[in-house]
């Protein structure tokens, strides 16, 4: 009962995206990597050297990408960046406890399979009149025993949809590590040979193969199967420099004296032992924030009264609390 | 495979980074993109092929800085200026046949960029070897009669005089690789391949070239043989250093895992304080695998309850009629385990490690509770997931370091905890029941192994001292499951396997 559904199906004009292009405009590897970063800061989204190289080795090598590090360096933010740069739909797959295959590869539209059967009960005499016996009868429906497991019957979830793509898209496997180890074997075909095995309708290859990228917060340990099938990227927090630079990305309204002084408060928060230090989100929500209180520069009073934005335990903030004066005096001074 | 990558992959698997051959492969594919051009470029490239946790990452960048260090040749005193036109005078036929291969040479170095020794490898092989002989051909003239065998001499000389670090190194590395360095395993192998690699890069034949002409006649020839003494000196502690840094990069962990594995399976008792980091750090390996084995939560199929949505999912194929049925599962649960340790001073250092061993497999077992005492018992859980190990257990021997008494402790328990046990809790006793001759309380210890799944003892003395002079241990066997002798980290291994294991 196996329907051939966009098997094989040709790789057509392929898709002249952003990524692409850089590469093929480069003469060395060290002109890609360059035109990279020059891309996904174009979309706001600075690079690293070490993502940049990353991102072009995973895209020549067309091998998905871990993507580790601490939460709210931007692992996600990367995959967007991604899919802005070539154009490709972003399908994100959110992993959790319990996620199985109904829920991220395909599903059977039963209602509508029932409603049909039901609708059609008359069709059923016609289809039927005419066969003599029950043999007949029997070999008269076969003719038509696929019609209720077809594609119009098929809900795709995100990880066929991904591989059905037109154009190839950009598929975003969120926090793998918070998925079930079944769930992490399930995905090794997919992730070595962009193919899925489906009992109904066999094997889908995908169109054009997507750009995978898995991120992981490292809560547990990833199978060795996992990352043997991809490249292993780890984002850091960023250097002061870097930090100040997606800073003035994304913040583009605060001033370059203030943008200089948080980060340097932001970073030596970093070096405090606290529960939880906050990431580049929370420096760019803290950034927002203090460009909304028309603040220019730092003092005691709007950190202590903002802080909140930047530290999500009340532990924290009071830890932090008692060395304000310090913190801020030292992120004053630094004005390199 | 390239030799130079291979190599590298060598040293990374020195240094306890895992690689399998689809990573190698792929390793491979990322060089034949980025090339040795942009050393940063290689580094981020080759790190997310072949690096793919936080430790392998770090070892990575430590093994990449070494293998790649780009250690120019430092020059030998540059000869001088009189040498310098005898040379020239001398050299002067063969210069021009020399040229291309010369610049072949260079190129080749200059392609592989910053990447130094390494590449010096790979490009060297096939550069080097056709000068030699041409080379070879035209300098017989020079050493006269000698012939043809002592061309590896005379090149030798010309590149130590012409302070030629560049070249110096590939020959170096050529040499290395011929004496199959990257196989070095003991230190005290080192003098041997020094030894090997001078000779293949031709110093022991100017050795004797320079021996020769010091004391002939010809007082030109002797006077270059002197200058000559004095680099091949300096060239010999430049060999040294070579083969001592690729020691370090190809067998630098080779003494500390015969080390590790001598102290694994020695008691622990006996283990000198020196030795303590490093059997902490053993003792994280160990967990850390235990971890990685047992992180797998099981499950187990719960008779007799039909999961509903699975199994109309499951036959929907059957238009719902269900042929298959799938039944519901439950997690199988962690062990719980409580954890009660004599930290007197005969089974401290035993007590220390089961301690650190168990709250270092945080992550597979989340239940530990722990409770110290030599007399008076407390709970130590807390100390132990919150300070190091050192702190924590410094504190712990502060608080209930002391004379043994094993009723009294038992009797704290029994206060303490004995309404938390129940029978999923796994109740592991840790001491040398040596109780100084007071009440043993056997009872107490009944009733906790009624109420508990099981009860372990493990008694770091040895099974043939059980029972002699004040050891109790044959009164507490009765009421344990499971009696165990266990002195080394080996055997608390094993323990704690068996535990995980048998958890469900």
């Amino acid at each position: 009962m196996t329907t051939a559904i966009h098997q094989n199906a040709p790789a057509g004009d392929q898709a002249r995206d952003g990524l692409r292009a850089a590469n093929d405009a480069a003469r060395t590897p060290s002109e890609s990597v360059a035109s990279i970063h020059r891309l996904l800061g174009a979309q706001g989204y600075i690079s690293s050297e070490a993502i940049a190289t990353a991102l072009f080795i995973a895209q020549s090598l067309e091998k998905p990408m871990l993507v580790e590090g601490p939460p709210g360096v931007g692992k996600t933010e990367l995959a967007k960046a991604v899919s802005a740069i070539t154009g490709k739909p972003l399908i994100r797959l959110q992993c959790y406890e319990g996620l199985d295959e109904a829920k991220a590869l395909y599903e059977w539209k039963y209602s509508k399979q029932l409603l049909y059967t039901q609708v059609l009960k008359d069709k059923l005499a016609d289809v039927l009149s005419g066969a003599e016996g029950l043999k007949a009868s029997v070999a008269r429906l076969h003719e038509f025993d696929d019609t209720f497991f077809s594609e119009e019957f098929l809900e795709p979830r995100p990880l066929l949809k991904a591989l059905w793509e037109p154009e190839g898209a950009v598929l975003l496997i969120d926090e793998i590590d918070k998925a079930d180890d079944e769930f992490e074997a399930f995905l090794l075909e997919l992730l070595s040979d962009y193919q899925i095995s489906i009992p109904e309708l066999g094997t889908i290859r995908a169109r054009q193969k997507p750009i995978v990228f898995l991120t992981s917060n490292n809560t547990r340990d990833l199978s060795d199967a996992l990352k043997r099938r991809c490249l292993h990227l780890h984002i850091p927090f960023p250097d002061q420099a870097l930090e100040r630079a997606i800073i003035r990305s994304r913040v583009p309204d605060a001033e370059e004296k203030l943008r200089t002084q948080l980060v340097a408060f932001v970073q030596s928060l970093r070096e405090m032992d606290l529960k939880k230090v906050p990431a580049i989100s929370e420096t760019i929500d803290w950034a927002r924030t203090l460009v909304l209180l028309h603040a220019r520069e730092l003092d005691r009073a709007l950190v202590e009264n903002t802080l909140n934005v930047l530290l999500k335990f009340q532990d924290d903030i009071e830890r932090v609390g008692e060395k304000l004066n310090d913190l801020v005096g030292k992120a004053k001074s630094n004005l390199r | 495979m390239t030799q130079v990558l291979g190599e590298f992959i060598k040293a990374l698997r020195e240094a306890d980074v895992r690689i399998s051959p689809s990573e190698v492969i792929d390793a491979e594919a990322v060089l034949g993109l980025v090339g040795y051009e942009d050393r940063m470029l290689l580094a981020h490239g080759l790190s997310q092929a072949l690096a793919k946790s936080d430790a392998d990452k770090e070892a990575f960048w430590d093994v990449f800085d070494r293998f790649f260090a780009f250690a120019p040749f430092t020059p030998p005193e540059p000869a001088n200026s009189a040498a310098g036109n005898c040379d020239a005078e001398e050299q002067g036929p063969d210069d021009q046949a020399d040229g291309d291969d010369e610049e072949a040479g260079v190129t080749g170095m200059a392609s592989s960029g910053g990447s130094g020794q390494g590449s010096g490898k790979a490009t060297g092989k096939g550069e080097g070897k056709p000068g030699d002989k041409a080379g070879g051909d035209q300098d017989a003239g020079m050493f006269g009669a000698e012939g043809e065998s002592l061309t590896m001499a005379e090149e030798l000389a010309q590149l130590l005089e012409a302070g030629d670090a560049a070249h110096l190194a590939l020959r170096l590395a050529e040499a290395a690789q011929q004496a199959g360095l990257s196989d070095i395993r003991f230190f005290t192998q080192r003098g041997m391949y020094q030894w090997r690699i001078l000779q293949l890069m031709g110093s022991e034949e100017l050795g004797r070239w320079i021996d020769q002409a010091e004391g002939g006649s010809n007082a030109a020839a002797a006077a270059r043989a002197t200058r000559l003494r004095g680099l091949r000196a300096g060239l010999h502690e430049q060999v040294r250093e070579y083969v001592e840094t690729q020691m370090q990069l190809f067998a630098g962990n080779e003494g500390r895992r015969l080390r590790e594995d001598m102290l694994a399976s020695q008691r622990i008792g006996l283990i000198e304080r020196s030795d303590m980091q490093i059997m902490q750090g053993l003792v994280r390996k160990m967990a850390k695998r235990l971890v990685s084995l047992h992180s797998r939560r099981r499950t187990k199929a719960r008779r007799g309850t039909l999961d509903a949505r699975r199994t109309i999912r499951a036959n929907i194929q059957f238009e719902g009629v269900p042929f298959h049925t799938i039944w519901k599962r439950t997690k199988v649960d962690r062990p719980r385990v409580m954890l009660i340790c004599d930290v007197s001073g005969s089974v401290a250092q035993v007590s220390r490690f089961l301690l650190l061993f168990l709250h270092s497999l945080h992550e597979v077992l989340p239940e530990v509770r722990s409770f110290a005492f030599s007399s008076n018992l407390g709970e130590v859980t807390e100390l132990f997931d919150n300070y190091p190990p050192d702190v924590a257990m410094g504190r712990t021997l502060q608080r209930f370091g002391g004379s043994t008494d094993y009723g009294h402790a038992f009797r704290d328990f029994e206060q303490l905890a004995l309404d938390d046990v129940d029978r999923r809790t796994t109740v592991i006793i840790l001491g040398d029941a040596r109780n100084n001759n007071g009440d043993p309380r056997a009872d107490i210890l009944q009733t906790i192994q009624q109420r508990a799944k099981r009860v372990l003892f493990l008694n770091p003395e040895h099974r043939s001292r059980w029972g002699s002079g004040d050891s109790v241990m044959p009164i507490y066997a009765a009421y344990c499951n499971r009696s165990i002798s266990c002195g080394s980290l080996k055997e608390l291994e094993r323990v704690v396997t068996d535990l995980l294991r048998t958890a469900a």
